[in-house]
C-alpha cells in the first residue's frame, strides 16, 4: 500500500505542472492589455499612454514568455501567487481566508449531505417502489431541479424573516451556517442518494444476502454488511464532491454574503483581477488532483485489485 | 425498523431547532436609535484616498478636503478662508486651527503640504482630474497657512479640490516612506467618522469622531455590510439586519424600484430621492467615417426615436425623469436655452429622407449609396434597465427604417471601445453633479474619453478651442457664455443623446431625520442624520 500511495502521489505532480501552464497561458491568452486592466480594475478615472507604459514596466510584462511562467511558478509554489491588481495587496492574503471559508462552508456541507445521501440512499433502497421511495425521489428531483438562488431566497425568507431564527447572511455565528449547508447539502444529496440507493439495490440481489438470511443472520447484521459494500462505490462520488463543492459555491455564497471563493472568483473575473483568477483556478485545480488522489487512496485501500492496477 | 428512522429524523430535527436557536441573539441585531447599518454591494476596499480602488461613502465619512462645494457655493471645510490672486495662479488657504487626525495628529499646513506633494508625485494616476497638471508647488507660510501656486489661472480648482479624491488628507504618520502610491498603514483622516474594524468582504465598522471639529455626529455608528445579491439586501431590510441603502457607485440601484416600494409600504421605511444627480445617454461616434453615425441628421433622426417619457414611466417607474440636454438644469452652468426635441419619428424620417436615406418598397431598412442604414448599439450586459431600453429603442428605429443591432457587454469592454473609437452608439452617463459639467466637458477631448465621439463633427475645433478657453477664463460671465456655446454646439450635432436624469435614492428608518444629499452622487453627509 505504501508503494502504491508514493507513485500515485507522484503520478499528479505532472498533471498540476500541466495544469499550472494551461492556467499561465489561458490568462495570457486574454486579448487585454494586462496593465490596462490593471488600471481599469485599480479605477484610474483616466488610463492615458503614459501610464499604460509605466504600469507595463511595473508589472514586467516585457519579459519574455517562459521568463514569466517560471517565475510564476516557482513564486506559487512559495504560496506567493503576486499581488491582487485591484488591491495591490498579496494574493494569498485575500485568497487565503476566502478559501478557509469556503472550505469550512464545503465541510459542514460535505458531511450533512454524505450523512443526508446515506440515510435516504438507504431508506429509499429497503422501501425500494414503496411510497416512501417515491416521495423522497419525486421531492428531491423538485429540490435539485429548482435553482439555488431560488431556494436560498424562499428559505431566507421563511427560516429568517418570517420565523425570525436565522441570520439572512454573513457568517459570523454558527446559525449562519445553517441555511446555505442545508441548500448545499440538500442539493448535492438529491443527486448522491441514488447512487447510494442503486448500489444498495443491487447489493440486495446479491447471493451473499440471500446466504446470510438462509443462515439466519439478523436482517440488521445483513443490512450493515450491504451498507458497508454499497459505500465502496460511493466513496470515490464523496471523495470528489469535495472539491465539486468548493468550487461551486457561487450562487450560495452570494446570496448569503458569504464572504468565501465564489464571491471572491466572481469579483475577481468582473475586475478582471489575473493574478487572483490565476490562484483561484490553480487552487481548485490543485484540490480536484488532491481529492482525485484520495479518492483513489481509500479505494486502493479497500480493493487491493486496484492496488496491482497501478 | 420504521421506529428508529423515526427516531433518527427527530434528532436530526432537535440539533437542527437547538443550532437555530442559538443565534436568536446574535442575529437579532435590530438596529440601536443610534446606529445605521448600511447595505453596500462591494467592500469598501482600500481606504488609501490618494488612489482610487476605496468606496466613496466610505472615504467621505472618514477623509476632507479643504473646500466644500454645496448648492450655494464653497463653504469652508478644513480651510476657514481662502483667497486666490489676481491672476488666478495662487491660492492661499487659512487653516482651521483645532482639527485633529484621528490617531491625534494635527492638521496643519505641514500635514496638507505632505499630502499634496505625495498626490503629485503619483500624477499620471490623476491625469483626469486637471488640476494635478497646474499645481506648481505646495508652500507653508505658517503653521496654519498654506498657499498653493499654479502654471496658470484655473477656474476649477477649488471644485476639484473638494472631490472625495484624491486632495483629502490622511495623516502623515501612514505614509510609506514618504509615498502614499504605494499604499498606507492605516486610515486616519479628518472626518467625522473613524474607520474602526474592517473584515474583507464582510462588513466595516465606523465610529463617530466624539473630538471631531465640526461636533460630534449624533449617529454614533454606521456599519458597511456587505450584500452582493439584491434579493438578500430586500430581505434583510424587511428584517432589520440592515436598515439604510443607497444608489452605489454605478448609479445603479442595488434593489429595484418595486422591492423599495414594499419596504415603504411595509411601513418601516421611507424613500428620498436627491436632485438630478447626472444624465444617462447614449454617445454617437461621430469620428467613425464609414458607419452612418458619422453624419449629423442620422444622429438627430436616433434622437427623436427615443420615447424618453416611456422610458422614464416604464422602465424606471417615474423615478428617473427623462433629460432632454446633456446636463439638468440645477448643473452649473447648464441651464442654457437649448431647442427641446423630443419624441418624434416624423421628424427623424423628415430628417432621413433630406440626408438621402430612402426606404425602398419592399425593404425594411434605408439605404443610401448602396450602405444600409445600420449601426450598433453596446449596453453594459450587467444593467437590466440599459438592456430594455435598447431594445425599445431598437423596436422603434426599426419602424422608420434603422436597423440597430445590440449588443451587451461588461462596462470594462465598453469603457474600452470608447476609448479606441470601436462603436457606432453606446450608453453611458456623465460624470455625476460635482464633476458637471467641467469634468465631463474635459472629457471631450481626451482620446480615453469623449475624443472620438466629438473630433468628427464639423465645428469640433472651435469646440475645444471654447474648451481650452473655458477652465482659464476668470471672469464669470465669460465662462457662462463659453459654456452655452459648448453646450448648443454638441447639442446641435447630436452626439451626446440624453435620455433619462439619473439621481440618488435612499431607502432608511422612517425616524431617521435630516437625510440629505452632497452635491456629488458617490457620497453622503452622514453626520448630518439623526434619529428622531
Amino acid at each position: 500500500m505504501g508503494w502504491y500511495i508514493t507513485k500515485r502521489g507522484l503520478l499528479s505532480v505532472p498533471m498540476i505542472v500541466i495544469i499550472s501552464f494551461l492556467t499561465f497561458v489561458l490568462i495570457n491568452l486574454s486579448p487585454q492589455d494586462p496593465a490596462e486592466v490593471v488600471l481599469q480594475a485599480q479605477g484610474v478615472p483616466q488610463i492615458t499612454k503614459e501610464l499604460i507604459a509605466q504600469t507595463r514596466a511595473e508589472l514586467g510584462m516585457d519579459r519574455p514568455f517562459l521568463t514569466r511562467y517560471f517565475h510564476w511558478l516557482t513564486a506559487c509554489l512559495q504560496l506567493n501567487f503576486g499581488n491582487s491588481y485591484v488591491t495591490g495587496e498579496p494574493v494569498w492574503a485575500l485568497l487565503g481566508p476566502a478559501f478557509s471559508n469556503t472550505f469550512k462552508l464545503t465541510l459542514v456541507s460535505v458531511i450533512a449531505m454524505i450523512a443526508l445521501s446515506i440515510v435516504l440512499g438507504v431508506m429509499c433502497a429497503l422501501k425500494e417502489g414503496g411510497l416512501m421511495d417515491q416521495s423522497v425521489r419525486g421531492v428531491s428531483f423538485f429540490l435539485t431541479s429548482m435553482p439555488s438562488y431560488l431556494l436560498a431566497a424562499l428559505m431566507i425568507w421563511y427560516f429568517s424573516v418570517k420565523l425570525d431564527l436565522l441570520p439572512t447572511s454573513g457568517m459570523e455565528s454558527y446559525p449562519s451556517y445553517v441555511l446555505p449547508v442545508t441548500i448545499i447539502a440538500v442539493n448535492y444529496a438529491g443527486i448522491y442518494f441514488r447512487i447510494v440507493r442503486s448500489s444498495m439495490i443491487s447489493n440486495l440481489h446479491e447471493d451473499y444476502v440471500l446466504y446470510g438470511r438462509a443462515c439466519g443472520l439478523p436482517e440488521r447484521k445483513i443490512t450493515i454488511h450491504m451498507v458497508r459494500n454499497s459505500l465502496q462505490v460511493a466513496v470515490s462520488v464523496f471523495c470528489m464532491a469535495v472539491p465539486i463543492i468548493l468550487g461551486s459555491t457561487v450562487v450560495v455564497e452570494n446570496m448569503f454574503a458569504w464572504p468565501g471563493l465564489g464571491s471572491l472568483s466572481v469579483k475577481a473575473i468582473l475586475s478582471r483581477d489575473f493574478p487572483m483568477i490565476q490562484a483561484y483556478v490553480l487552487v481548485l485545480a490543485v484540490s480536484f488532483v488532491l481529492f482525485n488522489t484520495v479518492s483513489d487512496m481509500v479505494n486502493a485501500a479497500m480493493n487491493p485489485r486496484v492496488r496491482r492496477d497501478l | 425498523m420504521r421506529r428508529r428512522w423515526v427516531t433518527v429524523i427527530t434528532v436530526i430535527m432537535v440539533c437542527a431547532a437547538l443550532l437555530a436557536g442559538c443565534g436568536g441573539t446574535q442575529t437579532g441585531s435590530k438596529e440601536s436609535p443610534k446606529e445605521l447599518v448600511y447595505a453596500s454591494a462591494k467592500d469598501i476596499n482600500d481606504m488609501n484616498p490618494h488612489v482610487y480602488t476605496g468606496s466613496n461613502p466610505a472615504q467621505g465619512v472618514v477623509y476632507e478636503s479643504l473646500v466644500e462645494n454645496t448648492e450655494e457655493g464653497f463653504k469652508p471645510l478644513l480651510a476657514e478662508s481662502w483667497e486666490i490672486s489676481g491672476d488666478g495662479k495662487v491660492y492661499t488657504f487659512h487653516l482651521r486651527k483645532d482639527v485633529k487626525f484621528h490617531d491625534g495628529e494635527p492638521f496643519n499646513a505641514e500635514a496638507v503640504k505632505k499630502n499634496i506633494e505625495a498626490v503629485q508625485r503619483n500624477a499620471a494616476k490623476h491625469a483626469w482630474i486637471k488640476l494635478s497638471t497646474k499645481i506648481v508647488s505646495c508652500n507653508v507660510i505658517d503653521t496654519h497657512t498654506v498657499q498653493l501656486v499654479l502654471s496658470e489661472a484655473y477656474y476649477p480648482a477649488l471644485l476639484e479640490l473638494s472631490f472625495t479624491r484624491p486632495y483629502v488628507f490622511i495623516s502623515p504618520n501612514h505614509f510609506k516612506d514618504g509615498e502614499t502610491k504605494n499604499g498606507v498603514n492605516g486610515y486616519s483622516g479628518t472626518g467625522p467618522y473613524k474607520l474602526t474594524e474592517h473584515k474583507v468582504d464582510q462588513y466595516a465598522v465606523f465610529e463617530a469622531n466624539e473630538g471631531y471639529w465640526g461636533g460630534a455626529p449624533k449617529i454614533k455608528k454606521l456599519t458597511a455590510k456587505v450584500l452582493p445579491a439584491g434579493e438578500t439586501t430586500f430581505l434583510a431590510m424587511k428584517k432589520g439586519e440592515v436598515n439604510f441603502l443607497f444608489t452605489d457607485d454605478r448609479g445603479t440601484d442595488s434593489i429595484d424600484v418595486e422591492a423599495m416600494t414594499k419596504l415603504a409600504d411595509s411601513g418601516g421605511y421611507q424613500i428620498v430621492r436627491s436632485k438630478p444627480m447626472n444624465t444617462k445617454m447614449i454617445v454617437a461616434n461621430s469620428s467613425k467615417t464609414n458607419s452612418p453615425v458619422h453624419e449629423t441628421a442620422v444622429r438627430q433622426a436616433i434622437w427623436h426615436v427615443i420615447d424618453r417619457e416611456t422610458i422614464s414611466k416604464q422602465i424606471f417607474k417615474g423615478t428617473e425623469p427623462a433629460a432632454y440636454t446633456l446636463f439638468s438644469a440645477n448643473v452649473k452652468y447648464a441651464d442654457v436655452d437649448l431647442k427641446k426635441q423630443g419624441y418624434d419619428p416624423e421628424a427623424a424620417q423628415k430628417l432621413l429622407e433630406q440626408a438621402g436615406w430612402v426606404l425602398g418598397s419592399g425593404q425594411e431598412v434605408r439605404t443610401k449609396n448602396g450602405s444600409k442604414l445600420s449601426m450598433k448599439l453596446y449596453y453594459d450586459s450587467n444593467s437590466s434597465s440599459q438592456k430594455t431600453q435598447a431594445e425599445l429603442i431598437q423596436h422603434a428605429a426599426k419602424k422608420i427604417g434603422i436597423q440597430l443591432e445590440l449588443a451587451g457587454e461588461q462596462s470594462t469592454s465598453i469603457a474600452k471601445r470608447r476609448a479606441t473609437g470601436d462603436y457606432d452608439l453606446l450608453f453611458n452617463q456623465t460624470w455625476g453633479l460635482a464633476y458637471d459639467p467641467q469634468s465631463t466637458i474635459a472629457a471631450f477631448t481626451s482620446d480615453s474619453s469623449y475624443l472620438h465621439t466629438t473630433k468628427g463633427i464639423a465645428r469640433a475645433n472651435e469646440l475645444y478651442q471654447k474648451i481650452t478657453q473655458v477652465t482659464a477664463a476668470m471672469d464669470e460671465n465669460v465662462r457662462k457664455s463659453l459654456y452655452a456655446d459648448i453646450l448648443r454646439i454638441v447639442h446641435e450635432e447630436a452626439v451626446f443623446i440624453p435620455i433619462t436624469n439619473g439621481s440618488v435614492t435612499i431607502v432608511a428608518p422612517n425616524t431617521l431625520q435630516d437625510i440629505g444629499f452632497k452635491q456629488s452622487q458617490f457620497e453622503l453627509p452622514f453626520e448630518k442624520m439623526h434619529f428622531q
